[in-house]
């Protein structure tokens, strides 16, 4: 495969080509009630090839490996068109040429696991859902494992070989009285084998309690609160409200951006610290290469509440005069490398969780995440399940507690940093411009936050 | 086996003890242009295809997908181990039927060139700044031509080839303690249809209306949805009228066929035979032809929309709503699901103006943020308010930040549904609607 990536990269006459082919190997067991909904396997090779001329990126993508000395060529035709309208010639960051092969060795490889053990694991965990309580009406069991292989190659000497593992499991029982359903999810994943699948138990019946517990809680009535974020909750919240903001292709063109966000503008308390990092053990938002061919590296994008760094991929990075990051990530061969995050969380404090809510005389516990959303200065996060405190006591379940917040003010906000920094891997994945589902993770303490506007009925 | 074989040929290859198969084949070429701070900066080409065969094996269900088109073996001895332990298949594969008469494919689009596509782009981008020199602008041109083939062992064999021109358009304005994006995006099968006119006017409007902050009063007020926030209203709609959660049991409105649950003045259609719309298709992924169909007239529910698989379990017909990539995404690669078609609301009689003329004090609502991170199959939306305004009596006073908008939206379209606007217009290529006005929405900022 090398040799035949390698003769069609030396077609290229244009300033910089990249060509990136992968091979993915995956399944889907999925339940719906008791239902078997899908049982599906696929294969795929595919690539892309990206020159870039004077500025101009021009891209081809392709299935059909006998196509690829044709879509080298097609990459360059239109990479000199696009020069053709560009004002500013594009610098890539330097990146020192590397040849490396990236093998995993895996507690089971899922490719050659039985399709019938993986749809008895889904049975099972879909089982334990469906028995937990007779208000359970249904069920999403979903078990995905996808085995990528990865070549990249570019004009300036890196070869890269390269395989990434995938495992996503999600849990999410629906309950139901008369018209008040509820459906919360729990979910795990993992850039492991198949044996990282197993022994979920526990994180099933804890899905299943809780689906029967929302039917009695209340719903949250809209206001700004004092909140207490989990380390679920956390992950997310600081994914959406300062790590999108890091992504460099934000503010690189942007000349305002950038004098907003000027490296050592305080954005958060002295406790505050921001990272995002390319490897945690076992974690979905690991690899050791980008999808540009640079070496993984740990990134503090807030350190004691000052902005100290953004993330990069090598244009960005050239633009702005600093060093790549390690973040050009492509969701498949369908797709260019953008600015993307890998596992990001909030550094460790020093508050226990009792302490944190010791002084509230009425604030809200947010849990768990379904999701979140930015727009760079306004974003919202969605808890899965919350509860009230009420004189320093955690009280009765909420729902429906969604919360919004301001980049300028927000973090600010942050009144206290636990001590119980986790990092969640869970099924889910990030969305940007069209690229959706890019394995990462997030995570940190508890946090404390005043003034957060919540979502709710009057 | 290695070696291409054609649809029929990969059929005629399944073992006689496969009692029905099904090949669906797709190629997509695409051409996505983009600009980025008022500049080109990439043109893609896009060759991809793909394959998925699906078999029934002793009543049960097997799938398997591949982009290597060359190689049949693996792509069948994967679909009949999946059959092995698969799901039951209480339908059987529908027989050739008439394409539904709808308008998909455009020459034009076709032919529409690279060239052109940056023309297009720049013409756009210099409107904006003729008005505004300093605000980021992104463009982008997208032209999609897709080959879709649907062949089964009951002697079905359809193909066709569908266009599609989508253009989005946003800027952003950067100040201290103010990022605001604006834009907008409109999608045809059509190329005529595709302007960047009224997407430039709407945002030039716009942008003279944001200056001034505005605050809203916490508690419940009318909320005027804009189109382009009215999703937050349907997605529930969507899962409430998916077989599906209605087979399940999951669906709030899956015991209440015939019964009024809206306003007597809401109706919703589901329409994949609008000529040139996005989802405009003369089969769906199935093979079945597609349908133009009452969900919602009166506000009594009609009809639930079904692929082949639900409607089996159901008792009843496909709708025609049975195609790859369902709400979750994905393509070719994943299994047949139930996809709406294009959501049309009749429009009403009060122009946009006019309703908001007739409300003392209103929330007008353009864009929103987290959409469906709610309890959607419950009806429950709780959004942060990405572009509003505060209006009153038809007076915009300023714009909204920090605002969250919060209700359900059964209880909200039954008892609280003010007016319907008389402008309708495509949103994010799947809703034909025009703006709708609720009272009673839960305000907190």
């Amino acid at each position: 495969m090398r040799d035949r990536i390698l003769q069609a990269l030396e077609r290229s006459r244009a300033d910089y080509t990249d060509i990136r082919v992968q091979r993915i190997w995956r399944t889907v067991v999925a339940y719906e009630g008791r239902e078997l909904d899908t049982l599906s396997t696929s294969t795929e090779v595919g690539g892309i090839v990206r020159c870039l001329v004077g500025g101009g990126w021009g891209i081809a993508v392709f299935n059909s490996l006998d196509s690829l000395p044709d879509r080298v060529q097609d990459a360059e035709r239109i990479a000199r068109l696009v020069a053709a309208e560009v004002h500013e010639p594009i610098h890539l960051a330097p990146v020192a040429p590397v040849q490396d092969e990236v093998l995993v060795s895996l507690e089971r490889d899922p490719r050659y696991v039985p399709l019938q053990e993986k749809q008895a694991l889904a049975e099972r965990y879909n089982k334990i859902l469906l028995d937990s309580s007779d208000k359970i009406v249904t069920t999403q069991t979903f078990y995905g494992d996808t085995f990528s292989e990865v070549w990249f190659v570019n004009s300036e000497g890196t070869s890269i070989y390269e395989q990434r593992p995938d495992l996503q499991l999600l849990f999410s029982p629906t309950a139901r009285e008369g018209d008040n359903v509820q459906s919360p999810y729990e979910s795990t994943g993992a850039a492991a084998g198949f044996d990282a699948a197993l022994n979920h138990e526990a994180l099933a019946e804890k899905a299943a309690r809780r689906a029967v517990e929302l039917l009695q809680a209340r719903p949250v009535k809209g206001g700004v609160y004092t909140v207490i974020l989990d380390p679920v909750l956390t992950g997310v919240f600081i994914h959406e409200a300062f790590g999108h903001l890091c992504e460099a292709d934000f503010l690189s063109k942007n000349p305002q951006m950038r004098e907003i966000l000027h490296l050592g503008r305080v954005f958060g308390p002295p406790e505050l610290n921001v990272l995002d990092d390319g490897y945690i053990a076992g974690s979905r938002g690991n690899y050791k290469y980008d999808d540009e061919g640079t070496l993984r590296r740990q990134v503090y994008l807030v350190r004691g509440g000052v902005l100290e760094g953004f993330l990069h991929n090598r244009e960005t990075a050239g633009r702005m005069g600093m060093a790549p990051t390690g973040n050009a990530r492509a969701i498949s061969y369908r797709f260019e490398p953008i600015v993307r995050m890998r596992n990001t969380y909030v550094g460790q404090g020093t508050v226990p969780f009792a302490e944190m809510i010791r002084d509230l005389s009425y604030g809200i516990y947010a849990c768990g995440a379904i999701g979140g959303n930015t727009e760079l200065e306004q974003f919202t996060f969605s808890a899965d399940h919350a509860f009230e405190i009420v004189d320093g006591q955690v009280g009765a379940m909420l729902r429906d507690v969604v919360l919004a917040g301001n980049i300028f003010e927000t973090l600010r906000n942050v009144e206290a940093i636990g001590n119980d920094m986790r990092i969640l891997n869970s099924a889910g994945g990030c969305g940007k411009g069209g690229q959706n589902g890019l394995p990462v993770t997030d995570g940190g303490p508890h946090l404390r936050i005043r003034g957060v506007t919540v979502g709710g009925r009057a | 086996m290695k070696g291409h074989l054609s649809t029929q040929e990969l059929l005629q290859k399944l073992p006689t003890q496969v009692e029905a198969g099904e090949v669906y084949e797709v190629h997509i070429q695409q051409t996505p242009a983009q600009f980025t701070s008022g500049v080109l900066e990439s043109i893609k080409s896009v060759e991809t295809a793909g394959r998925a065969l699906r078999v029934i094996r002793q009543g049960r269900l097997g799938f398997a997908t591949t982009s290597d088109l060359d190689d049949s073996n693996v792509v069948i001895q994967s679909a009949l181990g999946s059959a092995e332990f698969g799901g039951p298949a209480p339908f059987s594969l529908p027989a050739p039927q008439p394409p539904s008469g709808v308008q998909y494919y455009d020459p034009a689009v076709e032919q529409l060139t690279e060239r052109e596509m940056i023309a297009m782009g720049k013409e756009a981008i210099a409107a904006l700044q003729a008005v505004n020199p300093t605000v980021q602008i992104s463009v982008g041109i997208h032209k999609t031509i897709t080959d879709v083939h649907v062949r089964n062992t009951s002697g079905l064999a359809v193909e066709s080839r569908r266009t599609q021109l989508s253009i989005d358009v946003d800027i952003q304005r950067t100040q201290e303690g103010d990022i605001l994006f604006i834009g907008g995006s409109r999608s045809s099968r059509q190329r005529a249809d595709i302007a960047f006119g009224p997407l430039v006017q709407y945002i030039i409007e716009r942008l003279q209306q944001v200056d001034r902050p505005a605050q809203a009063t916490p508690g419940t007020m009318p909320v005027v949805f804009d189109r382009g926030a009215l999703a937050t209203l349907f997605l529930p709609l969507i899962l409430g009228l998916h077989g599906r959660y209605v087979l399940q049991g999951a669906s709030p409105l899956g015991d209440k066929l015939g019964q009024a649950v809206l306003s007597p003045n809401f109706d919703l259609i589901d329409d994949a035979r609008l000529d040139y719309a996005p989802t405009a298709a003369p089969y769906d992924d199935e093979g079945v032809p597609t349908s133009r169909k009452a969900l919602i007239a009166g506000g009594v529910v009609q009809q639930f929309l079904y692929d082949l698989r639900t409607a089996g379990q159901a008792g009843t017909q496909s709708t025609g709503n049975g195609f790859r990539g369902g709400l979750m995404g994905g393509s070719w690669n994943t299994p047949p699901d139930i996809v709406p078609g294009t959501w049309i609301v009749p429009p009403g009689s009060q122009s946009l103006a006019q309703i908001l003329q007739g409300l003392d004090e209103a929330l007008l609502v353009e864009s929103i943020l987290g959409l469906g991170q709610g309890n959607m199959m419950a009806g429950e939306f709780s959004n942060n308010v990405a572009l509003g305004f505060l209006v009153h009596r038809g007076e915009i006073v300023g714009r909204v930040k920090n605002t969250m908008i919060a209700g359900n939206i059964y209880e909200l379209l039954k008892d609280r549904l003010i007016a319907i606007a008389a402008e309708p217009r495509q949103v994010f290529g799947l809703l034909h609607v025009p703006a709708l006005a609720l009272d009673g929405v839960g305000v907190a900022c």
